[in-house]
């Protein structure tokens, strides 16, 4: 506990870059997942779920380093972290974007379209909405492993919470690691409570009906 | 961008292959390190995912366990436990750590093969006057394979990528040519044992997916 007062700083520099990388892989992997799930045709987009399935179980230290002979980034630096990240995340979220949106009953699609909504107007007010869920819970997944694979951001040089475990492995400081790990875990939970909430303010209608059932 | 052509002059280089921190003896390592830990993990996880599926208690435990594992950071543990086991006993640090990695998604795979029997296959069978052994061994395991090994092979994808980071702890692994190459910047060197690091991955992956399809039961 010492060691994290003395520190605070520090640390807080190094939560700051750990929560900004995080947060963007985030935001731009399923970016890439919402963008392209509802595009494809359901044969193409089966085989992108094929491709996709074997991207996860690529190390995260080996595709940091694989990067830069592919598309010609610096081996040191955040940029390869990222779009590693970005990558995994998109590889998650992509299969939860399709089922969830595969799952809207097709009674709804027909309701939808009797009432004369367009393509476009029932899938940004019928469809997506009813996919909140099943993206929220596939979120919940990406952010917990994102934010705690981020941290091996570190072994290339980001300044992140992952170097608190090298620092303190190599200086014998056991409350480094302890910070580190604790910290990593206090923003996946934070991250992890937030996402939940959004999902329950965005989808108003699943309260009513835990209400008056 | 890398050069292929130094890429291809370090793979077809004898010392890239041969002695200790050789391509073979570091894929050794990192294939008996994975093994080993899956292993030690699979003895203690699955047998407890059969008594809590087939009994069906402590249920929570198995969801707490599983989701709260996945936002704890693979590599902290890792250091953490070599730490605070000391350097001289950081094989059994080493593989304490793997296996605390490798043992939520078997418990969890072992845990959800069991609970998806329907009811009714575990009455017919204890109507047939099987005991609980019985059940578990002729009837659970059968129908819930598909399912361990579905749970094996994301314990083999986690254990296995972090096994890349051993030679931080000061051990062997395929890790070590990133590790050393990035110290060097032998940028062929890298790239060459990333390759080879993801293929090992992958390639451990389809296998289990394979073997996962193949039994697959229609319950």
């Amino acid at each position: 506990m010492e060691w994290f007062f003395r520190n605070i700083e520090f640390i807080q520099g190094l939560a700051i870059t750990h929560l900004s990388i995080s947060l963007l892989s985030l935001l731009a992997g399923t970016f890439i997942a919402l963008l392209i799930a509802p595009a494809l045709s359901p044969r193409s987009s089966e085989i992108i779920a094929g491709l996709l399935n074997g991207i996860y179980a690529i190390p995260s230290l080996a595709l940091f380093v694989a990067l830069p002979a592919i598309i010609g980034t610096s081996y040191i630096g955040p940029t390869n972290v990222f779009i590693a990240l970005t990558v995994y995340v998109a590889a998650t979220m992509f299969p939860s974007v399709r089922d969830a949106l595969g799952q809207v009953p097709p009674a709804v699609l027909v309701i939808s379209s009797a009432q004369g909504l367009s393509k476009w107007q029932t899938l940004f007010h019928v469809k997506f909405p009813l996919a909140i869920p099943g993206i929220v819970a596939g979120l919940r997944v990406a952010s917990a492993s994102t934010i705690s694979m981020a941290s091996i951001g570190a072994v290339v040089g980001v300044k992140n919470l992952g170097f608190l475990f090298l620092d303190g492995f190599q200086r014998k400081i056991p409350e480094e690691i302890v910070t580190g790990i604790l910290t990593i875990f206090i923003i996946a939970l934070l991250f992890d409570i937030s996402l939940w909430l959004l999902g329950a303010i965005f989808t108003p209608w699943r309260r009513k009906k835990a209400l008056h059932a | 961008m890398l050069n292929f052509n130094d890429l291809w002059i370090w793979f077809s280089d004898t010392e890239t292959w041969e002695g200790r921190y050789g391509l073979w003896n570091l894929l050794a390592e990192h294939v008996s390190l994975t093994f080993v830990a899956l292993f030690a993990a699979g003895i203690i996880a699955i047998p407890l995912g059969l008594v809590i599926g087939h009994f069906r208690k402590g249920e929570t435990y198995v969801v707490a366990i599983s989701s709260v594992s996945r936002a704890v950071p693979t590599m902290g543990l890792l250091f953490a436990m070599v730490l605070f086991l000391g350097v001289e006993s950081r094989n059994l640090a080493v593989y304490i750590a793997l296996g605390a990695i490798a043992f939520p998604p078997l418990l969890a795979g072992t845990y959800s093969g069991l609970i998806a029997i329907p009811n009714s296959t575990v009455d017919v069978a204890r109507a047939q006057g099987m005991n609980e052994l019985q059940i578990i061994w002729l009837v659970e395991i059968p129908l819930a394979v598909a399912s361990i090994l579905g749970g094996l092979r994301l314990a083999f994808v986690q254990v296995a990528s972090t096994v890349t980071l051993a030679p931080l702890v000061g051990l062997g692994g395929l890790g070590f040519g990133i590790v050393q190459g990035l110290a060097l910047r032998d940028f062929a060197q890298i790239s060459g044992t990333a390759l080879a690091v993801v293929l090992f991955t992958v390639l451990g992956d389809r296998l289990f997916a394979v073997a996962q399809k193949q039994r697959a039961f229609q319950v």
